[in-house]
């Protein structure tokens, strides 16, 4: 028996990608076209909610006009025993996900901005009516969050009531943003961590803390809560985040434990506010790569949509070479953008005021989350295209890094070549460059005598002298 | 970069330093060496270094034969019959025959590729030096010959790079040809695995052929927007003069190109292509056009378009100089490998040649400098052009109705076909007056001719088709992204993380030749639909001609529909033939990038990974060749599965996994050490699919992994059982192997599949760390 037997239309992930033109739709709801429109999800009293109840305000689909546009709510009130305001954003952006799974629904954006589309095709099939809707997303979000005990749906299409409830959800948005980005580390017990990379790059372990995004940006503490929740046996997994053992590098005794559990010793310290010492590990999908550049003792940050090379020559696909696979690698370090929101983003290093260049489009997307006076101090492509430009551009802004430059004594942290790791230079299956049994050379002060040798080497290599990396403990 | 025979001789040296005499210092080669990853355990393998790991292969995916002859006839103590057990007169049992046979097979595809590679190469050394920089896509792809770097440990700089990896394949591939010789190898799995071998090694000489031609012909360094260029019949001016080249080397056709170009000739000659040599043209020319894929071969010579046909080597019919008469096309051979007979005439004059040609006294000429060939195509095709005036090899339809009456209905056409058309059917209904049937057999034909050979009549049956398909041909109007080559490095790192999340479900690649066996729609519907679903969709050589011979609703062809970057929904041509190597790329990379596993001959480790983790799966739909046979060969070892075409059972065995044998399908968990069940993830390795419902079925189950997380097991799940509810009407029977935890169930189909699972005493597992290699278990660390 089909989950969906009683639904007209077919439900099911492969819809997901589905775009509907305007000449293939039956209606149109909230989009540009519209000023109000919104979903919210909240969290109610079990008292408060009606499981399963379906709501409709203003005309059901089947008494509107093909073609049109209308204004468009979808409020959806959730209780149970584990629920918590804090987790309303993760289930309100389910809606997009299970709104979408359904055959000639598409659902786009979210929150003030949602913009759905039902197709012709699927509403001569008979889906005409939200109450179809609200049994399909009902049914999805009770099977896959079972912390939800109790849910209840409200579409509202008139447009008198769009109207008046649309300011409500815009100040729900906004308190929940502050509510998130007021979240510190040190205020709340738990992290988590996600393995999830680790079926592709088994030695990484991600720390996702609420000033902390996961590397690949996809995954805030909020969601990774949630899942946690939900799936206790899954990939994201709650950390007793512990004793907070240095709050200026971020180091925390229970991080370090369940770091060093998940990676199976790999990696046993952790100090999520740096680059350099034990920075966080980085897997293969991070968004951006920060880089130390030790001839101006600064950050670059490059994203993985730039295609050129960046201020010291290097293209992000060799930087993120250097890093990636689940390594700690002082001075290369993968990030999420929204790491780069976070007022703990490199703290032990010094913030932004180590940052001396990054991409014009990272700029623009952080830019109000640099210190006001920085601004103008960080580099672009169109600023600086080599070290020397760097240089000069960063000595004629007045960048705090050019004061450190002063201060010669100062012990820079070592620089660390495009190679990091430490590599054996043994190379067994090599065929022995000499033949000869006796060859007595030694050099410094000793003569030398060679005396009917034969030397034959099928194969000589010549490879660079480059001088061993110690590992930095 | 590497120099070549260093040979120092000193009689007697005094110095500060010392005394030295009769010093002979001898040095083979000198490398300088700027890779600084560690050389792996497997550099340069020999027949046995990669045994092992074949055998864990075949021992999961056993052999399962099916003779397409029964009988060994290859010494002079045979014929010996090979059936019911019986051994040969050497001792061979049928398994080891068939292997041998398909080894042999596999030894004539890779020698194929990597002689044509040789060639590519020494050309252009000679033309561009031996210094010259391999760049094939600049900062963007740093890793410019994985499978090269891969399989032999080396990281190829320059061309004169590539000679020493040619030296090497070359020398592999000649001891596995000896291999097939009588009283040689006597186990089938032995044989087996030096199949594995020489297909792996295809896929190097592949990769050198390819990226010699991209960086020295300058040709798209992975490019996803790379040119659309036109594909089809109708896209020919016809009132231009046309040059035909058929194959798959492209250095006379840069012949062509340039001496036009360099003459002030652009725009004023058609340059098209069939078969790989056209896909090339268009990676250097995009105002060349792809005809279509070998089966076009009859249909366009007989038409009297071209004026000129150029003929370089691989998958040409050996008859085309005669077809090529009958339209009064003079013909220009221009591979040592390909000579069709006709003198040697590299050294005449060209104008003398040219006269020859357009005169008639010469039929054609081989021609074995290519901008000798450049400058005497064009020429005769300016000449000829005039004199031909089109001057085809098809009849008016009222010779085909009145020839049709001849047809005495004896069905031999049709036992002929390869593709079982209805010919005697059709032509009842031509004979009836009506070219109707016919016409509908241009759709599904492949264009081989044999129906023509098998008239008693001596009817022209495949003119008759193409005649009564005349309008669809001249209609035939398509785009077809010119060939990428590479997979960039970024994109890869792009796909990693939707890969590791779920949101893309596979990577599917269609690749090879158009023996498909209902015309080639089969390929582009195929395509669309993955390409629909977001899967990655790659094809190369006919296959990817194929697909774009299609339109949608709005008009447009799958490659003006899907994007040509490596990502979700994309569709990526990568180019000819031997731009295949650049699809085992990827997967390579995904495992190197991605994961930063080390890639220096490292060949178990990455193909252990991507056999685990990759969900990369090769549609070889029209396979005939002997190099379709290799290249999949290449993608076995690397943990590729491989689904072929109906014809593809002529490969005579398939490697098949036995899902209901639960002891094959466990793998170490490297985490532990422990031994998980993992189900039949992927279940096969070789599959021949009889119909593209079926096929479409099994590429959605081949895309599953050990190492999928709950959320890709999910999607995965949710397109093999919608595909399967689709085309077949019912639940796959199997859904309980697949499903490992319960967050691997669909969301969608949640109370249905619990309910199977119930039914079926399913038990949940874990997901495993997978490996099947015992020393990637990894030591927990104190």
């Amino acid at each position: 028996m089909s989950m969906f037997q009683d639904i007209p239309v077919d439900v099911g992930v492969i819809y997901e990608g589905e775009r509907i033109r305007r000449k293939d739709m039956y209606v149109e709801l909230g989009g540009p076209d519209v000023k109000e429109k919104f979903e919210l999800a909240r969290v109610k009293k079990p008292e408060e909610v009606e499981d399963g109840k379906i709501t409709i305000i203003g005309p059901d689909i089947k008494d509107m006009e093909e073609g049109k546009t209308y204004p468009f709510g979808i409020l959806i009130e959730v209780a149970g025993a584990k629920l918590e305001p804090e987790l309303e954003g993760v289930i309100e952006r389910r809606i997009h996900a299970y709104c979408n799974y359904i055959e000639g629904f598409m659902h786009l954006n979210q929150r003030y901005d949602i913009w759905l589309r039902l197709s012709k095709k699927s509403f001569q099939k008979g889906l005409n009516s939200f109450q179809y809707i609200g049994k399909v997303l009902h049914r999805l979000f009770k099977s896959e969050l079972p912390i939800i005990e109790k849910m209840q749906i409200t579409f509202i299409t008139d447009a008198e009531k769009v109207k008046e409830l649309y300011p409500q959800a815009l100040q729900i948005y906004e308190a929940r943003d502050a509510r998130a980005r007021g979240l510190k580390d040190e205020e709340v017990d738990k992290f988590y961590g996600c393995i999830l990379c680790q079926s592709f790059a088994p030695t990484h372990c991600c720390v996702i803390t609420p000033q902390r995004y996961s590397n690949c940006g996809a995954i805030s503490w909020f969601d990774a809560r949630a899942s946690a929740n939900i799936d206790p046996k899954g990939p994201i997994f709650e950390i007793d985040r512990g004793e907070l053992l240095d709050p200026e590098k971020g180091e925390y005794s229970g991080v370090n434990e369940a770091v060093k559990k998940r990676t199976l010793g790999e990696i046993t310290r952790v100090w999520l506010y740096t680059a350099f010492g034990y920075p966080h590990t980085s897997c293969g999908c991070f968004e951006g790569v920060a880089f130390y550049i030790p001839e101006v003792d600064g950050f670059g940050i490059v994203h993985r949509g730039y295609k050129d090379v960046t201020v010291n020559g290097l293209a992000f696909s060799t930087l993120a070479d250097s890093t990636a696979g689940g390594r700690q690698v002082d001075g290369f370090h993968g990030i999420s953008i929204e790491y780069m929101r976070s007022p703990k983003f490199l703290q032990a290093d010094g913030g932004y005021k180590r940052v001396v260049w990054m991409p014009k489009e990272v700029k623009e997307r952080v830019k109000n989350f640099i210190p006001a006076e920085l601004v103008d101090k960080i580099a672009t492509e169109e600023d600086a295209k080599t070290i020397d430009e760097l240089k000069a551009f960063l000595k004629a802004r007045g960048h705090p890094v050019v004061e450190r430059w002063k201060e010669e004594a100062v012990a820079i942290p070592e620089a660390v070549p495009a190679e990091a790791e430490a590599r054996e230079e043994a190379v067994p299956t090599m065929a022995p460059v000499v033949s000869a049994a006796t060859l007595p050379i030694t050099a410094g002060g000793y003569r030398i005598i060679l005396k009917d040798a034969k030397i034959y080497a099928k194969r000589v290599i010549i490879r660079a002298v480059k001088s061993e990396k110690t590992e930095k403990k | 970069m590497s120099e070549k025979g260093l040979h120092v001789k000193i009689g007697e040296l005094k110095s500060d330093l010392g005394l030295i005499k009769n010093l002979e210092l001898s040095v083979g080669r000198i490398v300088e060496e700027k890779w600084a990853e560690p050389m792996g355990p497997t550099p340069f393998p020999s027949l046995t270094t990669l045994r092992e790991w074949d055998m864990k292969l075949l021992q999961r995916y056993k052999p399962f034969y099916l003779p397409f002859c029964d009988v060994c006839c290859l010494c002079t103590f045979g014929k010996c019959d090979l059936t019911g057990g019986k051994r040969g007169a050497c001792g061979i049992d049928m398994a080891a025959q068939q292997s041998r046979i398909v080894l042999l097979a596999c030894c004539i595809g890779a020698a194929t590729h990597t002689g044509h590679a040789r060639h590519l190469v020494e050309h252009l050394i000679e033309k561009y030096g031996r210094r010259m920089p391999l760049d094939v896509g600049g900062l963007n792809i740093q890793v410019e010959a994985p499978v090269t770097r891969l399989v032999c440990g080396v990281k190829p700089e320059t061309l004169g790079d590539l000679e020493d990896i040619l030296d090497y394949v070359e020398t592999q591939i000649t001891h596995c040809l000896s291999v097939c010789h009588t009283g040689q190898e006597g186990n089938n799995l032995d044989f087996e695995s030096k199949v594995f071998q020489v297909g792996m090694l295809d896929h190097v000489g592949m990769e050198v052929a390819d990226i010699a031609q991209i960086a020295a012909c300058n040709f798209p360094k992975g490019d996803p927007d790379a040119p659309l260029v036109d594909l089809g019949y109708g896209t020919v001016n016809i009132e231009k003069p046309v040059i035909l080249c058929i194959g798959h080397n492209v250095v006379p056709s840069v012949g062509i190109i340039d001496y036009m170009k360099e003459n002030g000739l652009d725009g004023e000659i058609e340059v098209c292509g069939l078969c790989c040599t056209a896909h090339d043209i268009t990676r250097y020319y995009n105002r060349g056009k792809i005809i279509g894929p070998i089966s076009w071969q009859l249909r366009f010579i007989r038409s009297g378009v071209p004026d000129v046909v150029v003929l370089d080597e691989q998958c040409i019919r050996t008859d085309a100089l005669y077809e090529a008469q009958r339209i009064k096309a003079p013909v220009i051979v221009a591979s040592e490998k390909n000579c069709m007979g006709l003198p040697n005439r590299t050294n005449d004059p060209a104008d003398a040649i040219v006269e020859d040609l357009v005169s008639g006294k010469a039929l054609g000429a081989l021609i074995l400098d290519p901008e000798k060939v450049g400058e005497v195509a064009v020429k005769v095709a300016l000449k000829v052009a005039p004199l031909r005036k089109k001057f085809k090899a098809i009849p008016e339809v009222d010779e085909v109705l009145q020839k049709a009456k001849e047809c005495r209905q004896c069905g031999d056409c049709r036992r002929a076909c390869p593709q079982d058309l209805h010919i005697p059917e059709a032509m009842k209904v031509a004979m009836e007056g009506s070219l109707a049937k016919l016409a509908d057999l241009y759709d599904l034909c492949v264009g081989c001719g044999r129906c023509e050979e098998a008239c008693p009549a001596g009817l022209q049956v495949h003119s008759f088709i193409v005649k009564a398909g005349e309008k669809k041909l001249k209609e035939e109007t398509y785009k077809v992204r010119a060939g990428r080559g590479p997979i960039q490095d970024v994109e890869i790192r792009n796909v990693g993380s939707p890969i590791v999340l779920g949101e893309i479900p596979g990577v599917v690649a269609f690749v090879g030749c158009a023996n498909y066996p209902n015309g080639g729609l089969e390929v582009a519907e195929m395509v669309r639909e993955f390409a629909s679903r977001r899967y990655i969709v790659v094809t190369s050589g006919c296959a990817a001609m194929t697909a774009g011979m299609y339109r949608n609703e709005e008009g447009k062809t799958p490659y003006e529909e899907f994007t040509g970057e490596f990502t979700a929904g994309g569709l990526v041509n990568v180019g000819s033939c031997v731009a295949n190597a650049h699809i085992a790329g990827a997967a390579i990379k995904i495992a190197n990038i991605f994961a930063k596993r080390n890639l220096r001959a490292n060949y178990e480790e990455i193909a252990d990974y991507i056999l685990n983790r990759v969900g990369a799966v090769g549609v070889a739909w029209g396979a005939y060749s002997q190099k379709a046979a290799s290249i999949a060969a290449g993608f076995w070892r690397l943990g590729v599965p491989v689904i072929v075409g109906p014809h593809g059972i002529k490969y005579r065995r398939m490697l098949l996994g036995r899902a209901d044998r639960e002891e094959d399908w466990y793998v170490y968990d490297a985490r532990t050490g422990e031994k998980v069940y993992v189900g039949p993830a992927p279940e096969h390795l070789f599959y021949a699919a009889e119909t593209k419902e079926e096929a479409m079925v099994m590429i959605a189950k081949l895309c599953m992994r050990p190492n999928d997380t709950t959320k890709g097991r999910a999607i995965k799940l949710t397109h093999y059982i919608d595909l399967h509810k689709r085309l077949y009407g019912t639940m796959p029977e199997d859904i309980h192997r697949f499903v490992r935890t319960v967050a691997d169930i669909p969301v969608t189909m949640k109370d249905e599949i619990v309910k199977i699972l119930e039914e079926k005493g399913w038990k949940e597992t874990v997901i495993p760390d997978p490996t099947l290699l015992p020393r990637l278990i990894r030591k927990k660390k104190e």
